[in-house]
């Protein structure tokens, strides 16, 4: 143990002592102020979204990169610099080399995140209270609440995909029901956001009319309002906590107001907030989130150094980066391919060619399926993105932040021992 | 393995493969030495012949193909047995941004010596080597001969039982190559081993007690430098202040005893002579081979 920690300050002293941490944290620094600059259309609280949606990617850019390009090149350049030529000489395990390497590489980015994410969090904070003269300027970190049921019913329903579209003038509604809304912090009351696709048979118009019904269940209390929505931008319903009076409950009936219009919606239609948690335990879980992710990308990237020279390991990671984040694409492509040749099959010309299509063997078995074997083996770093958590003012749910750090904790358990295994039989000439 | 022997290898063997796996080099072939506790062993050969590779293999740093090496009685992947081991490499290089302060001390407790021991022996061992000028100025400002020096205290840091010098005097002038002689000697004098490496003759004959030479990988010739260096039926008879007259009637006696008179110069047979005679041997065996 004592060991490892003396590697670890060792591997954390170069990269301070080489300067390539205060690069990262730099330019880092650099993008998370640039967002102040940004020319912002909208109130104030726009404006604090872009400063708080740039801080986050910055950070998790900047510091991925980082991440990255200090542990894939670690241990190659000490084995290419014979310094590990000494040390295995010493009477330590190489496992604990490895281990001692990564503990470094923790230190090195918990660095570059308390420097990146104190300076992240005072500029939004300036920003909100510069934003503070113009009112509605809170940061905000709102509890979601999603329909445990959700149903639509009417004669004129069609399903096309995952949207159910729903003709007005009484032809049909839909339901949703919210149980557990319990907060704490009642004051600022409930907000209803409603988000639809909108089609009207009058080509003209965009906005159409739509009627929304709030009922408590136990008070039988029940709110109409008319609103109007499009497609674009999403209507806000705001009830008093009051309203929730007996219970913790809700049931939203919408529909639109005219025959002719229709509003399609999907799962994620409506979204009930309620209850305003603190920003700062929520920046906090942004961080441990985005820390997430670079454990994840330390641990590839020292699998990778085990056995692959600086430059291609370095490649091999970024190769993983890029993949980790288009791995719903990867799954899609597979699919597409997949269609094509059953396609094939299926018709005129193509029946001919159904056993010996070499193409469409060779598609099968050198694209496809690695593709679609890679985008379960590679990791999903769409897991990892926090940044819509704060553009949308949402309190992030203990249980992602668990999710994402359980997440990287999977992916250590199997590389690990990988690259234990292998950088014991390494031969370091 | 009896309590005398520091060092054994049986067929010691290492074929370097290539990306794919194929034999490339065979670097070393069925090394067989024993190198006993309290000597000053000597490897020799030319550049490329394995001596750095044989050091490799006795240290666990890559690993044999065939065979096997005893190390003060161990395996060579046991970590225990490397408390006792002090190891210089061929290339000295180290951390970049450390001072020589910093390099012993990390070095040091890897070796878990407490903070009050290493302090003295990084004073002593700094003191020993001559770097007690430039202890403070970070590694990548040194030059070859200081990384030599270096090189040769972090491998004492531990005050090991077996020392392991890759080219110890490359890089260093002649007053360092004189320094680092007499730190091997005083080395033996503690009944420390020492394995080394060299291509440098005189380092070897002045400091070795026996000796082993290496070409393309197999082990040409071994034993004490007396042993390598004296031939049976030669006798050689060393004279001071003799007049040529009286050289030609010593010549003239042998003659008449039916001895052979091989040469009468003011020579001696060095390791050098005996290196460049088994190197040529070998050119010639190869050339009848093709
Ligand atoms: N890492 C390596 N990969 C392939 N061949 C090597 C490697 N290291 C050494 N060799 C080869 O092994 C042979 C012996 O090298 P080495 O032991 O370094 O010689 P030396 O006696 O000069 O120290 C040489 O032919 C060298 O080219
Ligand atoms: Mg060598």
């Amino acid at each position: 143990m004592q060991q490892i920690l003396i590697i670890a300050k060792q591997t954390f002293k170069e990269a301070v002592r080489n300067k390539i941490l205060f690069v990262f944290i730099i330019l880092g620094l650099i993008t998370i102020c640039c967002s102040v600059f940004m020319p912002v259309v909208g109130d104030g609280r726009e404006k604090i979204r872009i400063v708080e949606s740039m801080c986050f990617r910055s950070i998790t850019f900047f510091g991925t990169l980082a991440a990255i390009l200090l542990s894939a090149s670690s241990i190659p350049t000490d084995i290419e610099n014979r310094v590990l030529c000494t040390i295995t000489t010493k009477p330590v395990q190489r496992t604990n080399i490895v281990f001692g390497k990564i503990i470094g590489f923790i230190y090195i980015i918990g660095v570059l995140l308390i420097i990146m994410g104190g300076a992240g969090y005072a500029l939004i904070k300036f920003t909100a209270s510069k934003q503070s003269a113009q009112g509605n300027s809170k940061l905000l970190a709102r509890e979601k609440f999603d329909p445990y049921t959700s149903q639509v019913t009417g004669e004129s329903v069609r399903k096309i995909g995952n949207v159910s579209w729903v003709e007005g003038g009484g032809k049909g509604t839909s339901v949703w029901k919210f149980k557990g809304l319990h907060s704490k912090d009642r004051k600022d009351g409930l907000e209803i956001e409603i988000d639809f696709l909108v089609e009207s048979k009058k080509r003209s118009t965009r906005k159409i009319p739509i009627n929304i019904k709030a009922v408590n269940p136990y008070t039988a209390k029940v709110l109409t309002e008319s609103i109007e929505v499009s497609r674009n931008k999403p209507g806000l319903l705001k009830l008093g906590s009051e309203f929730l009076e007996g219970g913790e409950e809700l049931t939203i009936v919408v529909s639109p107001e005219n025959p002719g219009d229709f509003i399609g919606i999907s799962s994620n239609s409506i979204r009930v907030f309620f209850g305003n948690k603190s920003f700062e335990y929520n920046f906090l879980k942004g961080l441990t989130i985005i820390s997430s992710q670079f454990l994840l990308m330390v641990i590839i990237a020292v699998l990778g150094s085990t056995f692959l020279s600086l430059p291609v390991n370095i490649l091999f990671c970024l190769f993983i980066f890029f993949c980790g984040n288009i791995t719903d694409f990867m799954r899609d492509l597979s699919t597409v391919i997949n269609v094509f040749e059953t396609h094939e099959h299926g018709h005129g010309i193509s029946t001919v060619l159904k056993k010996t299509n070499v193409f469409v063997v060779f598609l099968d078995y050198v694209i496809r399926k690695p593709l679609f074997l890679l985008s379960y083996i590679l990791p999903d770093l769409k897991n990892f993105s926090v940044g819509k958590y704060f553009v949308d003012g949402i309190n992030i749910p203990y249980k992602t932040v668990f999710m994402s750090f359980g997440y990287a904790v999977l992916y250590a358990v199997f590389c690990l021992p990988i690259s234990f295994v292998v950088f014991r039989r390494r031969e370091i000439a | 393995m009896d309590n005398d022997t520091t060092i054994k290898t049986e067929n010691l063997s290492k074929a370097y493969r290539s990306f794919w796996g194929r034999k490339k080099i065979l670097a070393l072939d069925k090394l067989n030495i024993d190198i006993k506790k309290g000597e000053i062993f000597g490897l020799l050969g030319p550049n490329g012949s394995g001596k750095t590779t044989t050091l490799k293999l006795l240290l666990g740093l890559i690993f044999p193909t065939e065979g096997r090496a005893l190390v003060l009685g161990k395996t060579t992947n046991d970590v225990d047995v490397k408390n006792r081991i002090g190891f210089l490499p061929e290339e000295s290089c180290f951390y970049r941004f450390l001072n020589a302060d910093e390099i012993l001390d990390f070095y040091g407790q890897l070796f878990k010596i407490s903070r009050k021991e290493r302090k003295a022996r990084i004073d002593r061992l700094i003191e020993q080597v001559g770097l007690g000028l430039a202890r403070k100025r970070p590694l990548r400002q040194y030059s070859k001969g200081m990384l030599r020096r270096i090189g040769i205290a972090q491998a004492l840091i531990n005050d090991p039982d077996l020392i392991i010098l890759d080219e110890p005097t490359s890089g260093l002038d002649p007053i360092g190559t004189r320094e680092t002689k007499d730190i091997i000697l005083a080395l033996k004098e503690r009944r420390k081993t020492v394995l080394l490496c060299s291509h440098l003759l005189s380092d070897v004959q002045d400091i070795c007690d026996r000796v082993a030479i290496l070409d393309k990988g197999k082990l040409q010739i071994s034993g004490t430098i007396d042993e390598l260096l004296s031939s049976k039926d030669v006798v050689e008879v060393l004279i001071r202040n003799l007049s040529d007259e009286a050289i030609s009637e010593v010549e003239t006696f042998i003659k008449e005893r039916h001895g052979e008179v091989i040469s009468v110069k003011n020579s001696s047979d060095t390791l050098e002579g005996l290196f460049l005679k088994i190197y040529a041997a070998n050119i010639n065996n190869s050339k009848t081979d093709v």
